[in-house]
């Protein structure tokens, strides 16, 4: 059952001269359960093609649907994203003032979730990825796979069916790595969605399937699903 | 590659018979060595008659179990103790197939990574579903480990490749 559907999509940032074609006309179809890797070199559009399958952004042509929406027509992105979008950014975009645990709370808080029951989840997401020893530091007082494991920890709370990753293993040695990849395995075996972009071909290889994205194109994928992959 | 080592390693935690050592040999090497028994068999001789092994009383069913000696551990210990040297490594015919193709000034060597890096990529998804199925101990996901990093290091050369080809294009 395909979760995510991306048909035709281009984006061009700016306009004229300066204009950029950071995606060229790309399909691509993620399946409920799926984890499907983006490879390519900088520049490619490996994080524009994932802000727009998770509503962060819009195609300049194209069409993007989540489940059985249409982004187009859906007006609050960000309350779609909350409920049903992981995402873990490149800069990983943590809240400093916001001690680990709060950072991880706040999307389900955001969504209307009590303070207790949302610090209750923070703790059980952020004992997945073994931080549970971090909740009451603040960001600045983390190391860099420390913080990354936090960001990490924000995408899984609340269940969500779309998880997206971007560089999740950037500042992680290769053990904690395919660690991450583990839990991304196994929620994407508990039936969620995972995109994830990589330049590590052993992080790729978890997935059922990569993408190697050229120049804002689809240059090549594994397409055939491999028959041993479960 | 060092069988007779392999068996002297099993050898120093206790006595074997010759099917033991091989079933727990490719255990440990996560079945990537396959060992048939007449090689293992050929290997203890050798061993007895260097006087690093030796072989016990038979049991009822014939078999004989080995037993390390000391000159076994004092072999074992130096091996252990001594770097691997970094070898001549044997002909990559990948490595030739490219440097042809771009010497020859072919037009699909681009078409050529293209295709490897997909093969590439579709072993390294093997490995990595055998790596996470594998549940016979850490010896034998760490020797799936080292078949992941040489794929992950030929798909590396395979994107240099590629990003050097299009600059000089
Ligand atoms: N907001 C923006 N305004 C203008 N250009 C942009 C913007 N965002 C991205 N681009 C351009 O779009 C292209 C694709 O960028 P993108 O961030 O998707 O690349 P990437 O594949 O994620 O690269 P990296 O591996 O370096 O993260 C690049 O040329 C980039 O400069
Ligand atoms: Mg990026």
């Amino acid at each position: 059952m395909t979760y995510v559907r991306l048909a035709g999509v281009t984006r061009v940032h700016g306009e004229g001269a300066t204009a950029v074609h950071a995606l060229k006309g790309v399909s691509l179809e993620l399946d409920v359960g799926e984890l499907v890797a983006v490879m390519g070199p900088s520049g490619s559009g490996k994080s524009t093609l994932l802000n727009l399958a998770g509503g962060l952004d819009r195609p300049t042509s194209g069409t993007v649907h989540i489940g059985e929406q249409d982004l187009a027509g859906v007006r609050d992105l960000a309350a779609l994203r909350r409920r049903s979008v992981g995402y873990v950014f490149q800069d990983l975009n943590l809240i400093t003032s916001l001690t680990a645990a709060e950072n991880v709370m706040l999307p389900r808080e955001l969504d209307g979730v009590r303070s207790g029951r949302a610090r209750q989840e923070a703790m059980a997401v952020l004992a997945e990825v073994d931080s549970a020893d971090l909740a009451d530091r603040f960001p600045e007082e983390l190391s860099g796979g420390q913080r990354q494991r936090i960001a990490i920890a924000r995408a899984l709370v609340g269940e969500r069916r779309l998880l997206l990753a971007d560089e999740p293993t950037g500042a992680l040695d290769t053990r904690t790595g395919d660690e991450i990849l583990r839990i991304l395995r196994a929620r994407c075996d508990a039936g969620a969605a995972v995109l994830l972009v990589t330049h590590e071909p052993r992080y790729a290889a978890w997935a059922d399937r990569v993408v190697f994205l050229r120049d804002g194109m689809i240059a090549d994928t594994t397409d055939t699903p491999l028959a041993s992959a479960r | 590659m060092s069988i007779r080592h392999g068996l002297l390693a099993l050898l120093s935690t206790g006595s074997r018979h010759g099917y033991q050592l091989r079933v727990e040999f490719e255990a440990s090497t996560g079945a990537t060595w396959p060992l048939n028994i007449g090689q293992v068999y050929t290997t203890l001789s050798r061993l007895e008659r260097d006087g690093l092994v030796e072989p016990g009383e038979s049991d009822e069913q014939g078999r004989v179990a080995y037993t390390i000696t000391a000159a076994g551990r004092e072999e074992l210990a130096r091996w252990f103790g001594t770097p691997v040297v970094q070898s001549d490594r044997p002909r990559d015919e990948l490595v030739i197939k490219l440097a042809m193709a771009v010497a020859a000034g072919r037009a699909d060597v681009a078409e050529v990574i293209h295709k490897q890096r997909t093969a590439t990529m579709r072993a390294l998804q093997r490995l990595t579903t055998a790596k996470r199925a594998a549940t016979d101990g850490a010896a034998q996901r760490l020797v799936i480990d080292s078949m992941i990093f040489q794929a992950e290091a030929e798909q590396r050369w395979l994107d240099h490749c590629e990003a050097v080809l299009k600059e000089e294009s």
